[in-house]
């Protein structure tokens, strides 16, 4: 293991402790809130959400050469596989961050949470190849 | 009652968080990818050493394809393609596997997931929302009834949110933060479909509560 791959250990910690702390000062840990906006009796956490993406699109454009294209692309899975994670998000209260949030708030269900992400991960990974076998684009990779 | 961001404090806080990871990463922020990462670091592993030795063994691999082609059609269909196109000599360029594959390891995927637990711990923690429970919050339990239920709901949900994601090719940092930010069509498309979605169930299990 070389220093940039070290470094990179490092700059992904930091990135992830702030990430954290953001998350839970906004309130997304709590399933309350995160319920209450789902059932839009309180918008509060919508409009962080897309105030952030407002400020980033901003801030793309700005540097609009400099950003890295994202591999994301339009395919078979986009819909039905949000829709999935729509349904889990309501019934879990955790998106693939959230559940460390959860877990950070001492909320010990969460545990089951991530235990099923973890398989559902690897699940999709075993049944791509065989069923699916399209270009999905996720992200980072 | 806990306080919480006004929601333009919070915007700016989620707006600083995807700034710095592109600013350190050098990447647009998505967690799923680092989900995806991590749970397959052994498969990847192994794609990372076959390519690794291809790239070594690359001067053997073309004369063994060659070997192939001869074998399959021939010295004439050769030296057919070659009078065609004198020009297009093989000139395939040295693969670097540093390109063929992100260089970061699974570990820092890793790393960014668990100080995702240490950095809402601590913060918990400091604000006094730290508590140790055996439910996700009252409404939650209201909604699923009995504790095996709870975790049964949870279990199963956790796999939806996994594997929607992977189909998806991304989750609400992905597609939803960066995706949407750089106004790719598919990341708008599955905004809005998880959205709608956790809102449809939310209501539904709102009015069955009832």
């Amino acid at each position: 293991m070389n220093t940039t791959q070290i470094k990179s250990h490092f700059e992904y910690g930091l990135v992830g402790i702030l990430f954290g702390a953001v998350l839970t000062r906004i309130g997304f840990a709590d399933y309350d809130e995160l319920h209450n906006m789902f059932i839009l009796s309180d918008l509060r956490m919508m409009y962080s959400f897309a105030g952030a993406v407002a400020l980033s699109m901003i801030f793309f454009i700005v540097l609009n050469k400099r950003v890295p294209k994202q591999h994301k692309l339009l395919q078979p899975g986009t819909v039905p596989g949000s829709m999935l994670f729509g349904f889990g998000w309501a019934i879990t209260g955790a998106c693939p961050s959230l559940v460390f949030v959860q877990l950070g708030h001492g909320a010990l269900p969460a545990i089951f949470t991530m235990m099923g992400i973890v398989i559902g991960v690897w699940l999709y990974r075993k049944t791509h190849g065989k069923f699916f076998g399209w270009d999905t684009g996720t992200c980072g990779v | 009652m806990i306080e919480y961001w006004t929601w333009w404090i919070g915007a700016l806080g989620l707006f600083g968080v995807c700034l710095a990871y592109f600013l350190l990463v050098g990447r647009l922020l998505g967690v799923s990818g680092s989900w995806a990462k991590v749970v397959g670091w052994r498969e990847n592993r192994m794609l990372q050493q076959a390519s690794q030795e291809f790239t070594s063994n690359q001067e053997d691999m073309s004369s063994a394809l060659m070997a192939e082609t001869l074998a399959e059609f021939g010295e004439d269909a050769l030296q057919e393609l070659q009078s065609e196109s004198p020009a297009t000599e093989v000139a395939a360029n040295k693969v670097d596997v540093n390109e063929l594959e992100s260089s970061t390891p699974w570990t820092a995927h890793l790393a960014f997931l668990l100080c995702m637990f240490i950095g809402a711990f601590v913060t918990a923690y400091l604000s006094g929302q730290f508590e140790l429970r055996y439910e996700l919050s009252a409404v939650h339990s209201r909604i699923f009834g009995d504790t095996w239920e709870v975790w049964l709901a949870l279990l199963f949900g956790g796999m939806m949110v996994g594997f929607g994601t992977q189909m998806a090719g991304g989750c609400s940092s992905g597609h939803g933060l960066s995706g949407c930010a750089r106004l790719i069509p598919a990341s708008l498309l599955a905004t809005i479909v998880f959205m709608v979605s956790a809102v449809f169930l939310s209501m539904l299990m709102e009015v069955m509560m009832r």
